[in-house]
């Protein structure tokens, strides 16, 4: 919600700077941004009595000294005579209704409406309409203006099902499906209530007599239409938040002195149904209960003048609620009122001690089978459990975000299919992946599993002992014997026929309930441990990469150290990776044999052979630099 | 020239796997909370109403209960838990005061943008005792705050809305651009929620707090698209080691 400046310092004796006024408002809770002279104000969805210029100025009291300073019609009114009918006395427990009948629109704007237009740069619409968007921006409350000639049979009230279409009067057609609470006049829906009017009895630039209705909706019937419906509307905002059920015979006087100061009005009346008390809320005074509660130590008078300076009643013993503040019916509610007034950032901590109970050892299985994965090159990953139907015991999300995906998966394995065939798609031939998650199913109720998956595919590692070898049932067979000994896992080999992929690589999985692991694994000793810090992200580049290998021949083996040292510190901005991927010692040659994989890849660019080349002769030119190394068939 | 016996071949360097970033940074938090003294506790994600929003009092009106904000599942019969509390809702109900737990796990939410993600991770905590306040809920903020952040860095607490706390407050830290932060939520436990898991709220009161896993990795690690996360992409998993 946008607020200016000016209109609440107009109302602030002390005539705070818009920064000062800032300052006011985060202490309070209210978050905001400044564009200008305007607050673009954020309010948390229980102070919906904030939701307007004497809202925040009622909040702002505990700071400030405010003078509000508008105008009401004080004269008596003649009772209005509507033929209307409330048939659902518990959504709509109070309404009212006003009668203008104006000599003519005026053309011009006068103060605070004028201010209000132009200072938040806002389209007018047609008087009575303007007046009624001005009352809600300074009160709080939304009122609904009907062109009185319009309104020509029993107006109704009702929450119904429905299924009809409504012309909204910004010209849209709606469909109503379910329940909605509307306003109904020759059995059709004039006004989604609460939410929208309706073209067909909306005012126009040429209304002259206008029926202002004033209501109070309970949230519950409001909440959810705007969205549901897809209409911007601020009247549902506040009503979804809750206004003040005892305001509405001071806002249409209100709207009555604003129509005064423009025009002259010939008749008016009003009336007020009221069908359903809201109780008052009162709190017995309880300085102690306060401060245990903050932990501070204040006087029952500052407590009191804080809650006073708020809005609060005092009335002996107990406290009185004001009506606008529908959220506040406890001691903590209280609490937090003087929090606020006092700040948060000015109430000392103290110390917590939390007492510590005897737990038994923490017997993770868990946490060693992810150890024994990372000390044999495998990753972890999370996925998302949103997917199209896997099996017919797949749970059903009643509302996706996508209708491709509207099942919660049945496996982890399809999943971490997806994940090798992208790095697979990434020149990656060495992938090891494994992923723990609850795994739901619906089988005569909800049934949760724990699993783990692992899927394995290409090399067995990127160095020089298993660079050759490929990953197969045998590998991870022996791999898992390790932790394992008298288990037999059932490790699958997936098919590749329906994948869209071209290598062949065997894909190895293994899906498993993490409860079916015994005991025995908690005394594997890892060898990778948790980071110890957080590693500072590089972006990764979604270029495609490729690779070139040098093979080199020694023949002065004391050099093998300084041309590993010189290709694996190698440094380029293209080369990402490098390792020793072959490596032969030839006793009867007196010769050995060493490989050398480079991996190049750009943040920036799609790299032409000519950039890999520069590079790789450059570092082709300075490892021959060493004495007794060739490049066989170089 | 011969092989000279005492040449050893390349040092064999074997590649290590990762701990996903997010978990590691969700058993981070876990283990520095047990370390304060909270014990940890598990709860399903497919939760009821009742335990996601009536026992927290999250009233039938709140935008949170929206179709949406939160999935369903099974004709709307179960949800998705919008947030780990349901968990501490169970374990309140299963012991007596004075008690200390912090769930941590997968939460859901209708969300998918650049900052939010239908599926995050929280870590929640939760301790009831005699006495507790707010004073005592700051002093283990800083605790928290200062253990992931460090000393140096400047935060402030700024009032707003849980259902489920009150007083409730949000946590900003001042980041090196100048800018606040939102770190965590938290509060002290509503006395209604209290009462709803038969805990006397005369005697008792407790503190709460939760904070959003991947938030705080994004901060920690650099990483300014949460959806990075969760491409499984090995050349980004491989540099969390």
């Amino acid at each position: 919600m946008k607020i200016a400046y000016r209109h609440l310092v107009q109302h602030i004796l002390e005539n705070p700077s818009i920064d000062h006024i800032s300052d006011s408002l985060f202490q309070l809770g209210h978050e905001h941004e400044i564009d200008g002279n305007i607050f673009d104000m954020e309010f948390t969805p229980n102070r919906g009595d904030c939701l307007s210029i004497n809202g925040l100025l009622r909040d702002l009291a505990v700071f400030y000294t405010i003078d509000l300073d508008q105008e009401i019609y004080t004269e008596k009114l003649d009772e209005l005579s509507i033929d209307f009918e409330n048939l659902s006395h518990s959504t709509c427990p109070q309404i009212s209704f006003l009668k203008l009948e104006i000599d003519q629109v005026p053309e011009i704007y006068k103060d605070c409406l004028d201010n209000y237009f132009s200072d938040l740069g806002l389209n007018k619409n047609n008087f009575f309409t303007d007046v009624s968007n001005y009352l809600s921006y300074e009160t709080g409350q939304p009122t609904h203006c009907y062109d009185a000639s319009k309104i020509n049979n029993k107006l109704v009230f009702n929450e119904i099902e429905s299924y009809e279409e409504f012309q909204t009067l910004l010209d849209r057609k709606i469909t109503l499906t379910g329940n909605n609470a509307v306003f109904s006049l020759n059995n059709e829906v004039i006004n989604l209530a609460g939410v929208v009017g309706g073209k067909s009895t909306s005012c126009s630039t040429n209304t002259k007599v206008v029926i202002v209705e004033c209501a109070f909706f309970q949230p519950e019937a409001i909440i959810g239409k705007s969205v549901k419906y897809d209409i911007q509307s601020e009247a549902s905002y506040k009503f979804e938040r809750g206004v003040d059920s005892k305001c509405h015979d001071r806002v249409l006087r209100r709207f009555i002195n604003i129509v005064n100061d423009h025009t002259n009005i010939k008749d008016m009346s009003i009336i007020s149904h009221k069908y359903k008390d809201n109780p008052i809320v009162q709190i017995p005074v309880n300085v102690h209960k306060i401060n245990q509660i903050i932990g501070i130590n204040i006087s029952e008078k500052e407590y009191l003048n804080y809650l006073s300076k708020l809005g609060f009643d005092i009335e002996g013993s107990f406290i009185k609620v004001p009506s606008f503040r529908s959220d506040v019916k406890t001691q903590n509610d209280l609490a937090e009122e003087v929090a606020r007034a006092i700040g948060y950032n000015n109430i000392e901590s103290s110390e917590i001690s939390i007492p510590k109970k005897d737990k038994p050892p923490h017997k993770d299985i868990e946490k060693k089978l992810k150890y024994f994965l990372l000390d044999h090159g495998f990753y972890e990953v999370i996925n998302s459990p949103f997917v199209s139907l896997s099996s017919e015991n797949a749970i059903k999300v009643d509302n996706p975000l996508d209708s491709n995906r509207e099942f919660l998966r049945t496996n982890i394995t399809n999943s971490l299919i997806d994940n090798l065939l992208f790095n697979e798609r990434r020149q990656k031939d060495s992938i090891k992946l494994f992923e723990i998650s609850d795994i739901y199913s619906s089988n005569n109720g909800i049934n949760k599993k724990r699993k783990l998956s692992i899927i394995a595919s290409g090399r067995t590692g990127l160095n020089f002992e298993e660079f050759s070898n490929k990953i197969n049932k045998k590998y991870l067979t022996t791999l898992f014997a390790e932790i394992l000994p008298n288990e037999v896992l059932d490790f699958k080999i997936l098919s590749r026929d329906l994948l869209d992929t071209k290598i062949k690589n065997e894909i190895i999985s293994l899906e498993v309930d993490i409860n079916k692991f015994p005991i025995d694994i908690l005394s594997y000793d890892e060898i990778s441990k948790s980071p110890e810090g957080f590693i500072q992200y590089s972006p990764i580049s979604d270029l495609p990469s490729s690779f070139k290998d040098i093979s080199y021949s020694i023949k002065d083996h004391s050099k093998t150290q300084e041309l590993q040292n010189l290709l694996l510190n190698y440094h380029s901005d293209i080369i990402k990776n490098v390792y020793i991927f072959d490596y032969f010692k030839n006793e009867k040659q007196g010769e050995i044999k060493i490989g050398f994989r480079f991996i190049f890849q750009s943040k920036k660019i799609t790299l032409k052979s000519a950039d890999i080349e520069l590079v790789y002769n450059d570092i082709v030119q300075k490892s021959l630099r060493i004495n007794g190394i060739k490049i066989p068939g170089f | 020239m011969s092989v000279h016996k005492d040449i050893l071949p390349p040092e064999l360097i074997k590649d290590r796997g990762s701990l996903h970033p997010i978990n590691h940074m969700k058993d981070s938090i876990m283990n520095l909370l047990v370390s304060f003294g909270f014990e940890i506790i598990d709860g399903p994600e497919i939760e009821t109403e009742e335990f996601n929003f009536d026992m927290l009092n999250i009233k039938k009106s709140h935008p949170a209960r929206q179709m949406h904000d939160t999935f369903y599942v099974e004709n709307k019969s179960n949800l998705l838990r919008t947030h780990t509390s349901p968990v501490q809702i169970r374990g309140m109900l299963e012991k007596k005061p004075p008690l200390a737990f912090i769930s941590g796990g997968k939460v859901y939410r209708k969300d998918d943008d650049a900052t939010h993600l239908p599926m995050f991770h929280q870590v929640e905590g939760i301790y009831v005792d005699e006495n507790v306040s707010f004073a005592q809920l700051k002093d283990l903020i800083y605790k928290i705050i200062y253990s992931l952040f460090g000393e140096d860095v400047e935060l402030r607490f700024r009032p707003s809305y849980f259902p489920f706390t009150e007083p409730s407050a949000e946590v900003d830290i001042l980041s090196k651009e100048g800018k606040w932060l939102e770190i965590l939520g938290c509060g002290l436990v509503n006395p209604v929620v209290l009462e709803n898991c038969n805990i006397d709220s005369d005697r008792y009161s407790g503190l709460a707090f939760g904070l959003g896993v991947e938030r705080i990795a994004m901060l920690k690690h650099g990483v300014t698209d949460i959806r990075e996360f969760y491409k499984s992409n090995l050349d980004f998993l491989s540099q969390f080691k």
